[in-house]
């Protein structure tokens, strides 16, 4: 059937929900989701005001929707949204907006913004007007299984690596298992120390775990690319094989929108509750440290810093827990400016860094977490998503910083306690 | 008399340093809503300013009032620039009595005319003569009538002086008045008048009101009923911190219940904050700890006119207070017909949308480059 914008126009008149249309209805166009924006702070270009990337939806509404609009377009008198508009606008709801959620935390009146450009996409996506990367990266997860092309023989090697590194037995497809543990591509490529932390640390604290070798894809390019049917397909292979293998808990691994999308997208997506829970790796951390069941020893005395994932503190509010880990292995641990939820985003979020179009911006949004690292003057900066560190890692190296990104779970995996 | 000594000399010999005088006026203009230029502009003048001479009169009252303003519990720094006015009169304060605190009025009148500031608090009685309030065999509006074409300004000091108050509640015996009642009736000369009810007022208004006229020469901007707008410009309601609970619709319905408990809105036990003006929401009381809102007590209104006749100060406040007109009742009506119909259609539009609806696949992502 193809995109075309008709399809668009119609997906933008299928978002308006009742949210949507009372968030336009009480926007008093203050301005200050723009200060809350990276993209504004640190471009000061007005366009990349949080509630003007959503022009276009915000058009619909208007004319779809509310008296007025709808007694203008019978009188001939609003023009509908154009291809070229749609044109305009997708570097504004794609390259300028990772989701981050901070213009919502901060609207006076309460408009939950980034809901609104989560939805603004399902309409661009039907139109055909979205990056071309993260359409590959969508083509790729739902036809390979991973946005990044990862196959599962990629996953068997590190599994392999990891076991011979720890002499430790991964358990694959064990039915009965109570947690099922799923990973980002990142983290199977770039950061794959992730597996034999995650090991050592299940082992020694009694996890009964397990990887599946239907579902070990966490990401969700649907969520992010911002179309429910293709996130439904994605979500729902980690679903069926939750299923198959009886477990209790699904455990999201270090990545901020895969959170989101299994967390809080998931349910609502395949339309029922979940028969196990979900949860983040680092929350598992924090629980086995509250049951007495995560020992370590010895701390990282060096001064380091946390940068908060996003879509852990803003959408997920969590906050306490990767503290209470981190404190337990570092002994000089001090926060960023604005720490928790209002910390501000790595710039690469929401499928900014699948999309080539705005690496340039999203490197000069950068100085915004160069100020927040200057002013401590750190040389350690842990975080929990494989997202922010391969963002964080970029945007490092572009701006000279000499700073070393850390994984929280690998941290803690090096001090168990033997 | 007083020798013309600066309000900085003074401050210097107290021992209040420049940063904190600073930091006084900022507070000040910030909640005049000046600019913050202002405020040092304010520390220089104030600081150079002789004192200003001050003649207070005290009627009907019961000396709340002064005890808010004096507030001799803790001497701060509105008590020490209230005591840096030339507090030429106060027959409270004053240490003379008899015909000698009279003639030092008599006196600070002649020496100060046209430039002192007249404060009044309490209403002024009328009834027969006026003979229910007296000071020296004379009545309030005789000793009024005398002082005020002297005044450059009169500061009505309390809901008393500002509408009338508590002797003028109903029946009131005594024909109580306000001050403005009488410049209105022009029993007395017309002045510039600035109304600072409360009953009693918050301190800090006070001296806000006092500062601005040392300061900028004029009265701040006033209100309907003549009260100074920075200070009176929001209802309690508007700036309760128990506002949320309001809009939540949760209300403590007993003194003692669990909405009480937890810091509920206090509108059904007849809380007036949503029709009173007034600044405790925001400069509170005592030194900033707390307000009767937040101390469990809904609001009395004590600073709009005629509080004490308003009802039960624990009937809930009806809402709307005016009956609506027929063609406000239409245009409800109209109003919420066309929003319902608004409504529903758009209801049916999303419906039809998502019916419509077909499944995107990847297949139809049409790339550039084929991945």
């Amino acid at each position: 059937m193809g995109t075309s914008l008709e399809r668009g126009i119609q997906g933008f008149i299928e978002q308006v929900d009742r949210p949507t249309a009372s968030f336009f209805e009480s926007c008093v166009r203050c301005g200050m989701c723009a200060h809350a924006c990276l993209f504004y702070t640190e471009t000061g270009d007005p366009k990349y005001t949080p509630i003007y990337k959503l022009e276009p939806l915000r058009r619909v509404w208007e004319r779809e929707y509310t008296l007025f609009g709808r007694i203008k377009k019978w009188l001939g008198l609003s023009k509908p949204v154009t291809e070229a508009e749609l044109k305009e606008w997708e570097p504004l709801v794609y390259d300028s907006c990772t989701l981050c959620g901070r213009c919502s935390l901060m609207c006076p009146v309460g408009n939950d913004i980034v809901y609104m450009v989560r939805r603004a996409r399902e309409g661009m996506v039907a139109a055909g007007v979205a990056p071309d990367g993260l359409k590959q990266a969508a083509t790729r997860a739902v036809k390979i299984g991973s946005p990044m092309g990862v196959q599962l023989p990629a996953l068997k090697t590190q599994i392999a690596k990891a076991e011979k590194e720890t002499g430790l037995a991964i358990p694959f497809d064990k039915e009965g298992a109570e947690y099922l543990m799923v990973l980002s591509s990142a983290e199977i490529i770039e950061f794959s120390e992730i597996i034999p932390a995650a090991a050592r640390i299940f082992h020694a604290a009694g996890v009964s775990w397990t990887f599946s070798s239907d579902a070990f894809e966490a990401t969700n390019s649907g969520i992010q690319i911002g179309s429910s049917d293709i996130a439904t397909e994605l979500v729902s292979r980690i679903v069926r094989a939750a299923e198959r293998l009886k477990v209790k808990y699904v455990i999201s691994p270090e990545c901020g929108h895969a959170y989101t999308a299994l967390r809080w997208e998931g349910p609502n997506l395949i339309g029922r509750p979940y028969p196990f829970k979900v949860i983040h790796i680092v929350e598992l951390l924090d629980e086995l440290r509250a049951a007495g069941r995560l020992k370590t020893e010895g701390m990282e005395d060096e001064k380091l810093t946390f940068h908060d994932p996003c879509q852990l503190v803003r959408r997920g509010g969590v906050v306490e827990p990767p503290r209470n880990v981190l404190k337990m292995v570092a002994s000089n641990f001090v926060e960023m400016e604005d720490p928790g939820t209002l910390n501000w985003c790595c710039g690469g979020g929401g499928g900014v860094s699948s999309n080539e179009r705005a690496d340039e911006l999203r490197l000069k949004v950068f100085s915004r977490k160069k100020t927040q690292l200057d002013q401590l003057g750190v040389r350690t900066l842990v975080t929990a998503c494989s997202n922010c560190r391969d963002m964080l890692e970029d945007g490092l190296e572009h701006h000279r910083m000499d700073i070393k990104v850390v994984g929280l779970t690998e941290m803690v995996a090096e001090h168990l306690k033997q | 008399m007083h020798e013309p000594e600066t309000l900085g000399d003074v401050l210097a010999k107290r021992g209040v340093s420049r940063r904190g005088f600073l930091k006084y006026c900022a507070t000040l203009a910030s909640l005049m809503a000046l600019p913050p230029s202002v405020a040092a502009q304010m520390a220089d003048k104030l600081t150079r300013a002789t004192r200003q001479s001050v003649i207070y009169l005290s009627f009907q009252e019961c000396t709340g009032c002064l005890e808010s303003l004096s507030r001799t519990h803790s001497p701060t720094l509105e008590g020490l620039l209230f005591d840096l006015i030339s507090l030429d009169y106060q027959e409270t304060l004053l240490a003379a009595a008899g015909h000698a605190a009279e003639e030092a009025r008599a006196n600070a009148m002649r020496a100060n005319s046209g430039k002192f500031v007249l404060m009044v608090d309490g209403a002024i009685p009328l009834k027969d003569g006026g003979v229910y309030s007296t000071i020296a065999g004379r009545t309030n509006i005789e000793i009024l009538k005398e002082a005020v074409p002297h005044a450059a300004a009169v500061i009505a000091v309390g809901t008393c002086s500002s509408f009338g108050g508590l002797p003028h509640a109903n029946p009131n015996p005594t024909g109580a008045v306000s001050v403005g009642t009488l410049m209105e009736k022009g029993l007395i000369e017309r002045k510039p008048l600035i109304n600072v009810s409360g009953c009693p007022p918050i301190p800090v208004v006070i001296s806000g009101v006092v500062a601005h006229f040392l300061t900028l020469g004029t009265l701040p901007e006033l209100d309907g009923y003549g009260r100074p707008k920075v200070f009176f410009g929001d209802t309690i309601h508007d700036r309760c911190y128990r506002r949320p609970f309001y809009d939540q619709g949760k209300f403590a319905k007993t003194f003692d219940d669990e909405g009480a408990r937890n810091g509920w809105c206090l509108y059904e036990l007849g809380c007036k904050g949503p029709t009173t003006y007034n600044a405790c929401a925001t400069a509170k009381w005592n030194g900033g700890v707390s307000f009767p809102i937040e101390s469990g007590h809904g609001c009395l209104g004590c600073s709009e006119p005629d509080f004490w006749d308003a009802g039960s100060f624990y009937a809930p406040l009806p809402a709307p207070r005016a009956p609506l007109s027929a063609a406000a009742g239409a245009a409800i009506a109209v109003g919420v017909a066309a929003g319902a119909a608004v409504g529903l259609a758009g209801l049916y539009k999303r419906k039809k949308a998502q019916q419509a609806h077909t499944k995107l696949t990847v297949d139809d992502l049409e790339t550039e480059k084929k991945p």
